[in-house]
């Protein structure tokens, strides 16, 4: 889980003092804890969940479950990717729930074959100067919209493995499938992403 | 012995597994030579590579735009933990 280690690094030492605040039922430890790593989690709530209101629910519940666990975080991992994986499992029980309606096939957005394992319509190739979405806003919108069309079940595979760089065994664990599963959707899901994005990036004819 | 041959399909099929390191030798080696004489697979790696990118750096760019967190929600869960 790299993408928690990204923000400044507390030291060990100033991240025990925090846990052993926290154990004492130091107030202040708690509004620290939150103001350090809230809008983080806050964000990958975001991506998973699509919605403000329930985004904040899920980061409320998981804080609130890691307050009552503190004394048994055995400090193993980081905090922060402690409160990662317990808010992102928040997340994924608020998508549970939410859901209704069954899942859309993906089917169409795969790649099709001719009997003898030859693609059929490759279509035309990418343009070889794809501009940075993280400096583009228009690429960057088109990205987030053509991730939000996936089927949760593949939006959810593609969010924790390739976003928030869970490894297979970690996603297979918070999802509850088995570890091939999640290399299957995974697969699909970028297969699926892939299509959804290629009418805009293919090159001028 | 002849060497094992893929079709595309078979390509794209390990492509997640190649990406990963994870096919074995002999798949690895059948993977890079029907890769080396067809066009359309090596612009499906390509392109296949490219969404991956594209989804990283997109909603990384996403995750830097908020600063702090929202006041409103620290108040909210520091509140709820007073709760019990």
């Amino acid at each position: 889980m790299t993408r928690a280690g990204r923000d400044p690094e507390p030291t060990a030492e100033s991240e025990q003092s925090l846990l052993a605040r926290l154990r004492a039922g130091d107030e202040a430890a708690f509004a620290e804890l939150v103001r350090e790593n809230g809008s983080r989690l806050l964000a990958v709530a975001r991506r998973l969940l699509r919605s403000e209101e329930d985004a904040r629910d899920a980061v409320q519940d998981g804080f609130l479950q890691a307050f009552r666990a503190i004394s048994r975080f055995e400090g193993d991992a980081r905090l922060s990717t402690w409160l990662h994986r317990i808010v992102i499992n928040a997340s994924l029980m608020k998508l549970r729930t939410r859901r209704r309606k069954p899942e859309a096939s993906i089917d169409e957005l795969l790649p099709r074959f001719y009997a003898d394992g030859h693609r059929i319509d490759p279509g035309p190739p990418w343009r070889t100067e794809i501009p940075d979405p993280v400096e583009s806003r228009e690429l960057r919108e088109l990205v987030r919209a053509s991730i939000d069309r996936l089927p949760d079940i593949y939006r959810s595979v593609l969010l924790l493995r390739d976003i928030e760089e869970l490894s297979t065994e970690e996603t297979a664990a918070v999802l509850d499938v088995k570890a091939d599963t999640v290399k299957v959707r995974l697969h699909r899901a970028r297969q699926a992403l892939r299509a959804l994005l290629a009418p805009h990036l293919t090159a001028p004819a | 012995m002849t060497a094992r041959s893929l079709s595309c399909r078979e390509l794209i099929e390990y492509l997640a597994a190649y990406l990963d390191d994870e096919l074995p030798h002999e798949e690895r080696g059948a993977f890079e030579r029907h890769l080396s004489v067809c066009p359309y697979c090596r612009d499906y790696l390509a392109t296949y590579r490219a969404t991956i990118h594209l989804g990283r750096r997109a909603l990384a760019a996403e995750a830097e735009v908020l600063a702090e967190v929202p006041r409103d929600l620290l108040s909210a869960i520091l509140a709820a933990r007073a709760q019990g």
